[in-house]
């Protein structure tokens, strides 16, 4: 065996900046497996894991400090996840039920994730608190998730028990709550555990941190293996030597779908930061890749950015990114910018810009849309900003000195999708003009659930899936402008305006219809969110305590600031129908405060 | 620990926070994280990475749920620190 892979067959097993203890040393799984690879083409989730349970790789987990805590090969995870299927199917429920499991970075998670699927069981992952002050909102928002759900089993690692056994109180559907502990103490039924069928639910996805309309993405096994095959096969051309290494949290559809369940139907090892380990120290995630020789890592734009503040120069030094083939940026807006300055940072540790991989994707399509050309980079084109806001018409900048917008190419849609760009009757435009970005294809969602009035306004007839996003295509390739009013990206967080207008509605000052929240950007592209609030309140006082309240909610619900503006009744735009027009809102508050630069193009409208 | 130890980690945390928000306003064991000082999620990130280096100790990201006040993170970091 050469030395190249001795070195790929044992990578890290310990501390960074740690001794290894002597008794105890815990060994990652290897990165070349003993069975033939195969990428994706399963029926379903749990007859991919069966297959990848015949080899040695899986999963590993590591602490804040870099040490591996603990592994989960495909081996075990299958053995486990059936044991505790057994367990689930002591409660008799209908095949279908929904059961909710808090997500944190944890091998219990994915045990428990497997076993529903075992059991004929749909689970969903919850997200764990990460604001200052968030526990009452957090756990209005796990109890609108348990209602809209109709989950019948609820469960959290110990850390999170507390908040769920708080949202679980008074929730009629739930038949039981617990821990991974204490479904363990549960008796085994001798079941025969039934094989899934393609068309059946395997999970769903939450998309909002709306405590009143959370909306859960349905995804079907049949959706789901067409857009694992599509991202391994076309997207990341996946071989038997790649590993993956991962802080995204594993409840949003990248940190799942891309960086759980892609690996395992690959059959490929991946090493887990958990999230907070990454925010607090992102270079962890960076040392990960360099010491395991990680190939394929994911990333939102704002994880790089964490990246680039952070390293010192003595960090550079013990870097070596080389390995790294694949660095895949989705999940918001990507602006070249801070891609450019990561490379830029980060070529002396052998990072190669080539291996970044734009591409575009929502969990409403399961995950990926689009990937860019693997191995070529970062591509984008120039275009005029004047065209560009009056004709909505993206031309490639001829002269210099005009003023000029630069969008990432974020690629071809994968096999079997198509994407289209309407204007705003749905009709399609051609190449360059820019509208509305809708997608067809068997990796889209059949709806959320329980929701039929959300899924009707994302859903088009023909099954054309309204992404919300705003774009061009140009060559066949996807240019993603913007997005539209009703979503604010901050921090490389979504969110939508819809849920901090309903929290501002909670409060009693605050009447239905009376508060528009949306974005604004700075110069160097930092997003502030504005809430606008038509009040009636006179007194200083109490001026001040509404604002201070709203602004505080904001962050606990959301973990970010915002600006309040309190302004006279009927002074936000209110269209024919007499629905707030969140884009009129944004434009009048920019005219207010004498903002430049910021009447946008890059919006239609509301949904 | 002693009531030194509490003392110590209140004073060098208010010293952190009024650089860390560039803030001219005293801070006091009462100031509010979120209203008074604005704590966006990368100073919170920054403060805890000082807090977990200085004090040699984990803060488990569901404890900071209850936490809004300087005083209620200082309880927190006191108890993490005596329970270590």
């Amino acid at each position: 065996m050469s030395s190249t892979i001795t070195k790929l067959n044992a990578p890290l097993t310990q501390a960074f900046d740690f001794q290894p203890s002597s008794e105890l040393q815990l060994m990652p799984t290897p990165t070349l497996n003993t069975l033939t690879q195969q990428l994706a083409g399963f029926n379903t989730l749990t007859s991919a894991l069966e297959y990848a349970a015949e080899g040695v790789t899986g999963y590993n987990f590591y602490d804040a400090r870099g040490n591996l805590r603990s592994i989960l090969p495909y081996s075990a995870l299958r053995h486990n996840a059936r044991t505790l299927a057994r367990r689930l199917s002591g409660f008799n429920l209908p095949r279908g039920s929904r059961v909710a499991i808090v997500a944190d970075t944890s091998p219990e998670f994915v045990k428990l994730f497997f076993a529903c699927r075992y059991a004929g069981l749909v689970p969903f992952a919850m997200p764990i608190p990460v604001n200052l002050g968030s526990h009452v909102i957090y756990v209005q928002q796990l109890r609108g998730m348990l209602e809209s759900s109709q989950a019948s089993i609820a469960l959290a690692n110990i850390d999170y028990f507390g908040f769920l056994e708080e949202a679980v109180a008074g929730v009629t559907h739930i038949q039981w709550a617990g821990t991974p502990g204490k479904l363990s103490e549960l008796p085994e039924l001798d079941v025969e555990l039934q094989p899934n069928h393609p068309d059946e639910t395997a999970y769903l996805q939450f998309t909002s941190g709306s405590t009143r309309t959370p909306r859960g993405v349905i995804i079907t096994e049949r959706a789901l293996m067409c857009n694992l095959q599509g991202i391994v096969r076309n997207g990341l051309e996946i071989k038997p030597d790649d590993r993956s290494a991962s802080w995204l949290p594993f409840y949003h559809d990248m940190g799942l779908v891309g960086l759980v369940l892609a690996p395992m139907v690959t059959q490929i090892s991946v090493d887990y930061l958990a999230t907070r380990d990454f925010a607090i120290r992102p270079l962890q995630w960076l040392r990960l890749i360099s010491r395991n020789r990680c190939t394929v890592a994911f990333s939102q734009p704002f994880g790089l950015k964490l990246c680039t503040l952070r390293v010192r120069e003595s960090d550079l030094k013990e870097l070596d990114l080389s390995s790294w083939r694949a660095a895949g940026i989705g999940a918001e807006m990507i602006r070249p910018e801070t891609l450019r300055n990561f490379a830029e940072k980060f070529a002396s540790a052998g990072f190669d810009e080539n291996a970044f991989l734009p591409c575009y994707g929502l969990a409403e399509s399961t995950l990926a849309v689009t990937f860019s050309k693997i191995g070529e980079g970062c591509k984008s084109i120039q275009v005029d900003s004047k065209t560009l806001i009056d004709k909505r018409m993206a031309v490639r900048l001829q002269a210099d000195g005009r003023k000029q917008n630069e969008f990432v190419n974020c690629g071809q849609p994968l096999p079997g999708h198509i994407v289209k760009i309407v204007d705003e009757d749905g009709q399609q435009l051609s190449e360059m003009m820019v509208g509305s970005v809708l997608v067809h294809g068997d990796s889209v969602m059949t709806g959320y659930y329980n929701n039929p009035e959300e899924t009707n306004k994302a859903l088009k007839s023909g099954n054309w899936l309204d992404t919300g996003d705003i774009g061009f295509l140009f060559e066949g390739d996807l240019y993603i402008t913007g997005r539209r009013t009703d979503v604010i990206i901050v921090n490389g967080r979504n969110i939508r305006a819809q849920d901090i207008e309903e929290l501002a509605e909670q409060q009693p000052e605050v009447r239905s219809r009376e508060a528009s929240a949306f974005g604004v950007n700075d110069e160097d592209g930092t997003t502030t969110i504005v809430l606008v609030i038509e009040c009636r309140l006179t007194s200083v006082a109490e001026r001040q305590s509404l604002t201070t309240r709203l602004q505080q909610l904001v962050y606990m619900a959301f973990g970010v600031n915002c600006v309040v503006e309190l302004v006279p009744p009927h002074t936000l735009p209110r269209t024919s129908s007499g629905k707030l027009s969140r884009f009129a809102a944004r434009q009048g508050y920019i005219q207010r405060t004498n903002l430049t630069g910021q009447l946008s193009f890059v919006e239609s409208g509301d949904r | 620990m002693t009531e030194s130890n509490y003392d110590e980690i209140m004073q060098l945390l208010c010293d952190r926070l009024s650089s860390l928000t560039n803030s001219n306003a005293q801070i006091t064991p009462e100031t509010n994280l979120i209203s008074q000082l604005s704590i966006d999620s990368i100073k919170l990130l920054n403060l805890i990475m000082e807090i977990e280096d200085t004090f040699d100790v984990s803060i488990p990201i569901n404890a900071l749920t209850d936490v809004q006040t300087v005083r209620e993170l200082v309880d927190l970091v006191y108890k993490i620190k005596s329970a270590s």
